[in-house]
């Protein structure tokens, strides 16, 4: 579970988001032809690996590994339309006693790369291997549910996992420790993606995997490219959520973002046939406002991530209900929304919620109602009942270096400073800011984090970031909440099937979590990325607040 | 600056800048230039309360409300903004510029106070000593010369732990890799001082090392310390402004001359003034220095003197 998945993101095109901006251009986002197949199709990338090992990979089922590897289960992504599970090898998966046994059966016809056929054994062996610990630190919602799976320790010393069942060839049945509502979502994640039985020991599969998707990894070079060709075996008629049109797709990799964006505007060459990966900075929209070309060019998505202020709950004074409530009312949400990218349009609306747009379920509410801006005077007030009339000692604000996060996080120390909350930043590498957030023991008094659900349920918004067995050992509450009547209620909705009665556990719980004020909503960070002239195809719906890379095509 | 000093060229310090002040004219336009830098470094809070401005406080009204860049001409500048403001935040850039000189003297100053103290002393003790004193620091200031000092000081603002303060550290790690230079000059010119006449009477009457240290070498070592300390500050201050840029310098919200300009880069095709502002005070800052201080090497270097 890496932080990026956090940082990734709710969403339809940027027509919605920029229209107010200026009603007299054309809607930017408008002006996309319509793909055709063929072409070379270049995505841009600031990191310098893209990972094709399915237990290794904690990518959104939309994103770069499902070009490559397909999942039990896909989602329905389109914009203006709701998240749903829809089939990919599998069907959606039956239950008949309550969610604790899921029985999914494959299509026909199914074909790796190699030639050979997809079996429901393959699915198993590829669900085992991520609990190899050489394969760990992909997305892991399945290691503590299965059956056998709490001290499992991947296929390759011998042992089966006793929680999954083959039957046949196209039936795969899955018994879990509890009733898991949210299975068919869980069976999306790139761990069900199948790996032919017996493959996938060697450390170094990642560059030469075995594809079941529309494409296959011809050539991989560690900060330069990643080159993927038609896979033969596949084709449209056995898969309804790839488009694969494109003949080739060319990650190009260690690109700068700023780079990234200044080709991009420019539009010339191969670029048009590119689009970046990584989010549009503040200054480069800044700059994108004087150009209408790049700024038809430019996708936003409607909603997204939960960008949050989380307290160290564990440790005084932020230990007291009354001293975190103050700051619902002392930070300035307007100015974060600047910080982050210019204008609260580009930016994303105001949070008040922790389940985020665009998600099942959700119910709108304000339990600290006040001016966008915040309320230092109610904020003072505040401390001063809860004992501190003199404003709080001085606060270790944590952040990472990545995504602008310390200037995000000046916004707030300065709104603060408005309540009399003095705070000191202290800016971190990623790596070692989640090892400070994330490990055991936590100093820290503040940080900034987002939070994007990694599969479209309220599940996925609440459990990961406020459930007590995610404080420490690299679990995502950064709060250190801790509240046993949350943990039994989070048990008891993840129990439900029904996703009506399952939506309606979770908003309860949204509000439940948020009277103990665990954290601070910012806003739904909208994501904004750009593509060439000659991109098609390219939008964003309302979950997850990405492009929908399956569908993106190249006009000639 | 490799060898500023001939070792027998002892003058009065005082007369001899006012002498180069009087003569030089880019050394006055330097010392006027410090003048006016270091009033805007201890001034700061007073000037910029004449419009009733803070490096702190966001001022959203002053942006653009659709890009969040400055709202108006040359990055906002106006009457109550007099640098324009801040993209993203609004934060007048005055302000910010003249809060970062403060940043930039205090490390700058320090930073050259704790490599003088440190040149000075093993400079002179090596020198007078000799011996395997002599060895040791010569040894050692080789080998931090040609240490890879901007990478070691990376690594260190990275691992430090938060509960040192980066002022602090900053200064002793800048004034630290600065204090080789010094050394090898004073130990240069202790070396032929020793054999003159007055420090061998010293000797001959008795005085031990740290009186003939404090009585008969310093007052002739001033010339080439104030010299080789000028003309070192720029550089300093230039570092401090170059950890800021790469982000391992003074935390934020402090303002500070290299993280401004680090920040005003992405800038730089839409608000160019952000970047004019605070960099042409890094400028003046570096410029003012150096040339000062080659009219104090020429006006103190016989070599040279006109």
């Amino acid at each position: 579970m890496t932080r990026s998945r956090a940082a990734l993101a709710l969403a339809l095109a940027g027509a919605l988001a920029l229209t107010a901006c200026g009603a007299n251009e054309p809607p930017p986002g408008a002006s996309q032809a319509q793909a055709t197949r063929g072409g070379t199709l270049r995505i841009l990338l600031d990191g310098q690996t893209v990972n094709y090992d399915p237990a290794k990979s904690s990518s959104l089922a939309i994103t770069s590994l499902g070009l490559v590897h397909r999942r039990l289960t896909a989602w329905h992504n389109k914009p203006g339309e709701p998240a749903k599970v829809v089939p990919d090898l599998a069907d959606v998966g039956k239950t008949d006693d309550g969610g604790k046994t899921w029985t999914f059966t494959l299509q026909e016809g199914l074909k790796f790369s190699d030639g050979t056929p997809i079996t429901a054994a393959d699915v198993k062996w590829g669900v085992e291997r991520s609990f190899a610990p050489a394969f760990s630190g992909g997305l892991g919602y399945h290691k503590q549910l299965i059956e056998g799976g709490a001290d499992y320790r991947g296929p390759f010393e011998g042992a089966e996992l006793a929680g999954i069942q083959t039957p046949d060839d196209r039936t795969i049945k899955f018994t879990l420790v509890r009733p898991y509502g949210d299975w068919p979502w869980v069976v999306s994640t790139p761990a069900f993606a199948p790996v032919p039985k017996g493959k996938g020991q060697e450390a170094d599969y990642s560059e030469h995997p075995v594809a079941s998707g529309p494409y296959q990894l011809v050539e991989y070079r560690k900060g330069v490219e990643a080159r993927l060709t038609r896979n033969p075996n596949w084709s449209t008629d056995v898969d309804k959520v790839r488009a694969g049109l494109p003949d080739e797709v060319v990650f190009q990799l260690g690109q700068d973002a700023s780079v990234i964006s200044q080709r991009l505007v420019a539009d010339s060459g191969d670029d048009k046939f590119a689009f970046g990966a990584s989010f549009v900075s503040p200054a480069q929209l800044a700059q994108l406002a004087g150009n209408t070309s790049a700024r038809q060019r430019l996708v936003t998505s409607k909603s997204g991530a939960l960008a949050y202020l989380a307290f160290n709950t564990g440790k005084a004074p932020l230990d007291n209900p009354k001293v975190r409530e103050a700051f619902q009312y002392a930070v300035d949400k307007t100015s974060y929304q600047i910080a982050s990218a210019g204008n609260a349009e580009l930016a994303g609306d105001i949070a008040t919620t922790l389940i985020t747009e665009g998600i099942a379920g959700r119910e709108k509410f304000d339990l600290y109602p006040t001016q966008p801006a915040g309320d230092p005077e109610k904020a003072k007030k505040l401390l001063a009942e809860a004992g501190f009339p003199d404003g709080l000692p001085e606060l270790d604000f944590v952040v990472s270096k990545s995504n602008n996060y310390p200037d995000k996080a000046q916004s707030v120390q300065a709104s603060l400073a408005r309540a009399g909350i003095r705070t000191t930043i202290r800016t971190l590498d990623s790596d070692a800011y989640t090892t400070e957030t994330t490990g055991d023991t936590a100093t820290f008094d503040l940080t900034l984090s987002s939070w994007q659900p990694d599969f479209p349920s309220a599940n996925a918004n609440i459990q990961p970031l406020f459930a007590s067995s995610e404080i420490g050992g690299g679990g995502y509450n950064l709060s250190r909440y801790r509240n046993a009547e949350v943990d039994r209620l989070i048990g008891e909705a993840q129990a439900t099937v029904d996703p009506v009665e399952a939506g309606r556990k979770w908003a309860e719980l949204d509000k439940r979590i948020l009277e103990d004020s665990p954290v601070v909503p910012l806003i739904y960070t909208r994501n904004s990325f750009l593509r060439g002239s000659k991109v098609a195809n390219l939008f964003i719906a309302d979950f997850p607040a990405y492009p929908n890379y399956l569908q993106v095509g190249v006009t000639p | 600056m490799s060898d500023p000093l001939r070792p027998n060229a002892v003058r009065p310090i005082r007369g001899a800048a006012l002498v180069v002040l009087r003569r030089d004219r880019w050394a006055l336009a330097g010392a006027l230039c410090i003048a006016l830098l270091a009033l805007l470094a201890v001034g700061a809070d007073v000037l910029t309360a004449i419009t009733g401005q803070d490096p702190y406080t966001y001022r959203i009204e002053a942006l653009d409300p659709a890009t969040g860049a400055p709202a108006g001409a040359l990055g906002g500048v106006s009457g109550t903004h007099w640098f324009g403001v801040e993209p993203l935040t609004g934060r007048d850039l005055f302000a910010i510029v003249a809060h970062g000189a403060r940043t930039s003297f205090l490390i700058g100053l320090a930073a050259t106070a704790v490599s003088v103290l440190l040149g000075v002393v093993l400079g002179a003790a090596a020198g007078y000593l000799g011996g395997a004193l002599d060895r040791l620091v010569t040894w050692t200031a080789d080998v931090l010369l040609g240490f890879p000092y901007l990478v070691f000081m990376i690594a260190l603002g990275a691992v430090a732990p938060a509960e040192v303060p980066r002022p602090l550290l900053l200064i002793v790690v800048i004034g630290f890799f600065g204090w080789p230079s010094m050394a090898r000059i004073v130990r240069a010119q202790t070396l032929t001082l020793r054999a003159r006449g007055f420090v061998s009477a010293a000797r001959s009457l008795g005085a031990g090392p740290v009186h003939v240290f404090r009585h008969e070498l310093l007052p002739n070592l001033w010339g080439p310390i104030i010299v080789v300390a000028t003309l070192s500050i720029p550089g300093k201050i230039g570092l401090e402004a170059a950890l800021s840029f790469l982000g391992v310098g003074i935390p934020p919200p402090t303002p500070s001359w290299g993280r401004t300009i680090s920040s005003a880069i992405d800038w730089v095709g839409t608000d160019p003034m952000f970047l004019v502002f605070p960099g042409a005070a890094l400028f003046l800052a570096t410029w003012a220095f150096n040339v000062l201080g080659d009219g104090l090497r020429d006006a103190l270097d016989p070599r040279t003197a006109r």
